[in-house]
């Protein structure tokens, strides 16, 4: 029985990876307060979270990180056709790609806790994907870049969040690692929307600036 | 039914899907304290099963940032003349480059080489999940001896080496006295023994503001609820705790002005010396008299911000018109500590300061611009918050023990008098030594200083 529990006891160790609150590395997933754990959380040896279990802040950031993925990578492959300027044209190409590649990470985290994840969009982004759908041009542009950084605010509070309250230690390090890159993206669409105005007030000839004033 | 009304009726249904729409919010523990799940102690139980592993990831942070040797200043102490003051760079500099490489490089470069040295990103929390008040032992154990009150937590300890703290107790001078020189007889004042050492020296308001600045009130970790770390029913903390004898002893916290809590940053303690020329009050609040922030400092401080777990714990509301200003006016009669070699004008006087201390002085109102902010006739404050813009270095949104390293925003001058006197540095405490605020600013603002300019500006934040 002893020989079985080591024998067990190892193979959990190699099956999980270090990242499980185990390590003293500042990278890492850092430990929660428990002061917020729910009643019956599984721990394991070293008192932290056994893996594979989720939080209520862990399953409200699957619930929005999933469906916030689907619509980017969703609104990414409409604006790569539609977008009308380049800069927005090659953003959209890199949402959808970049994102694929998160929910990708994203979904076979969630397949292993055991929780079924949304599969298609919620009414907020359905509402945008019309929207966008139902626009063309510079109108389109412009609408698709300011709902990119609107989401991209929104998803960078959310990795935060994730970061701060989740336990689920690969979500942790999931949100972890997104979030560099989901602050670089609302940049970039920071940015494309600055370059966007400017084009936009160049165009009006200077009279009418005046008389806009 | 009108016409208008008719109208305007479906308008509104389709504002109300509007707003509906957009409902798709963070939970609502990402901006307040959600309520304690477990019983005190399995929360402590688990706690303190932790509290090894936590100590660990926080050391193995400073050592892989700072060089944590003992190397104090010859022949240099504290203004109470009990401990040294420790010298020398101690920020790490990543591998391949020197300060002069690094300083001639701008920062793109350095954001994209990620060569940004890693004791200059924002410091975490020991515990940033939890965050918190965290006292030094030295505080928990002369309050202990003094007034057998509590201020250790079971879940984690100071994480910062008594080398790189303020001397303790430090000395206390008064505006009122400043023939008397320190008036504390090297104790650490207290509700025990603040009556034996003040009266004769306070008015009655003053005495009033100083019980009160010394008596605890009920804390976020420190109450009578399941939600707190210390071990027993606690009576609270007091002002002083943090502040001690109106100076600081290195205790932090988070700052209670930003969620959700992985974007807060460390609040290292600031010291109350001079606050009669401080004009704004709080890293980020720019409160504007020291009677707000006061006030409201049993909303923060006490609280992290959170006016709900406040009520919930027992927040103390101090009098505005009776409680806060005799607590104001007590705080407002602390003086810096004496800088002989100053003339009164903040400036050097040169039949008294050496040549590396005027040359220092020269740097830092010229080639170093920091006297720009840290003006010497007023204080060495500006009374202004400024956005030293650091992401600049770096990429944001790196997650470090917890913490994520983002932008710091515009942060409020501190003063430079009596400097030595209050490690470590900046407002998280990130930076150990006076030289390596210089390395620190070197960097920022681009300024290509000599080692000897380095040297001299070190020497001369010594006299200040």
């Amino acid at each position: 029985m002893i020989r079985f529990v080591a024998f067990a006891s190892l193979a959990i160790a190699l099956l999980v990876p270090p990242a499980f609150g185990q390590t003293t590395d500042p990278a890492s997933p850092a430990p929660g307060n428990p002061g917020g754990m729910l009643p019956g959380t599984k721990q394991s040896a070293s008192s932290v979270p056994a893996p594979r279990q989720t939080n209520p802040p862990d399953q409200a950031f699957i619930h929005s990180a999933t469906v916030g993925g689907l619509a980017e990578v969703e609104l990414g492959k409409l604006a790569a056709q539609k977008a009308t300027g380049r800069a927005v044209k090659e953003f959209a190409q890199q949402m959808s790609r970049d994102h694929s590649a998160a929910n990708d990470r994203l979904s076979t985290i969630v397949k292993a806790v055991g929780i079924a994840p949304p599969e298609r969009l919620d009414e907020e982004h359905k509402a945008m994907q019309v929207r966008l759908q139902q626009s063309d041009g510079a109108q389109f542009d412009h609408s698709y870049i300011q709902g990119q950084i609107i989401e991209h605010q929104k998803t960078a509070q959310l990795l935060e969040y994730e970061i701060g309250s989740g336990e689920n230690a690969e979500l942790k390090d999931f949100a972890s690692d997104l979030l560099p890159t989901v602050l670089g993206h609302l940049r970039m669409a920071q940015a494309i929307a600055a370059e966007m105005a400017q084009q936009a007030q160049a165009e009006v000839p200077p009279t009418n600036r005046e008389k806009r004033k | 039914m009108s016409k208008r009304l008719r109208v305007a009726l479906p308008l509104a249904g389709a504002g109300l899907l509007a707003v509906a729409a957009l409902a798709d919010p963070l939970p609502p523990d990402a901006t307040y304290r959600p309520l304690p799940t477990l019983p005190l102690d399995a929360v402590k139980a688990l706690d303190e099963a932790q509290k090894p592993q936590v100590m660990q990831r926080q050391q193995a942070l400073f050592e892989r940032r700072y060089d944590l040797s003992n190397r104090p200043i010859a022949n240099f102490m504290m203004s109470g003349g009990r401990k040294p003051v420790q010298g020398g760079v101690r920020v790490k500099l990543p591998a391949g480059v020197t300060w002069d490489s690094l300083s001639a490089m701008g920062p793109n470069e350095i954001r994209e080489r990620g060569l940004l040295p890693a004791g200059f990103m924002p410091l975490p929390h020991v515990k940033q999940a939890t965050g918190g008040q965290v006292f030094p032992n030295q505080e928990i154990d002369e309050v202990g001896r003094q007034e057998l009150r509590n201020l250790r937590r079971f879940d984690v300890d100071f994480d910062l080496s008594d080398r790189f703290t303020p001397e303790f107790p430090p000395p206390i001078f008064l505006t009122t006295h400043p023939e008397l020189g320190d008036v504390s007889h090297g104790q650490l004042l207290t509700i025990k023994n603040y009556y034996q050492l003040m009266v004769g020296l306070l008015t009655p308001v003053q005495m009033e503001g100083m019980r009160l600045l010394l008596t605890p009130f009920p804390q976020e970790e420190f109450n009578q609820t399941e939600d707190r770390k210390s071990a027993d029913q606690s009576l609270g903390v007091t002002c002083l705790d943090c502040h001690a004898n109106f100076h600081t002893n290195a205790a932090f916290h988070l700052t209670p002005d930003i969620r959700p809590q992985a974007a807060r940053f460390r609040l290292d303690t600031v010291s109350l010396r001079g606050m009669f020329n401080q004009q704004i009050h709080g890293s980020k609040r720019s409160l504007r008299s020291v009677e707000d922030f006061t006030q409201f400092e049993q909303r923060t401080a006490y609280f992290n911000g959170d006016h709900v777990s406040a009520q919930r714990k027992g927040v103390n509301l101090p009098d505005r018109f009776d409680q806060v200003p005799m607590m104001a006016q007590m705080q407002n009669i602390i003086d810096f500590p004496p800088a002989p070699k100053l003339d009164p004008m903040g400036r050097l006087d040169p039949s008294k300061a050496t040549q590396q201390e005027l040359a220092g002085e020269q740097v830092f109102l010229g080639k170093g611009q920091c006297g720009q902010c840290h003006a010497p006739q007023t204080s060495f404050l500006d009374n202004n918050m400024h956005d030293l813009k650091l992401e600049r270095f770096y990429n944001m949104g790196q997650t470090v023990n917890g913490q994520v390293a983002l932008p710091d925003g515009a942060i409020k001058t501190l003063t430079l008098r009596g400097i030595k006197d209050s490690p470590p540095y900046l407002h998280d405490g990130r930076l150990l030594t006076l030289a390596d605020t210089v390395e620190f600013f070197n960097l920022v603002l681009s300024l290509k200083l000599t080692q000897e300019e380095k040297d001299s500006l070190v020497a001369y934040m010594l006299t200040l």
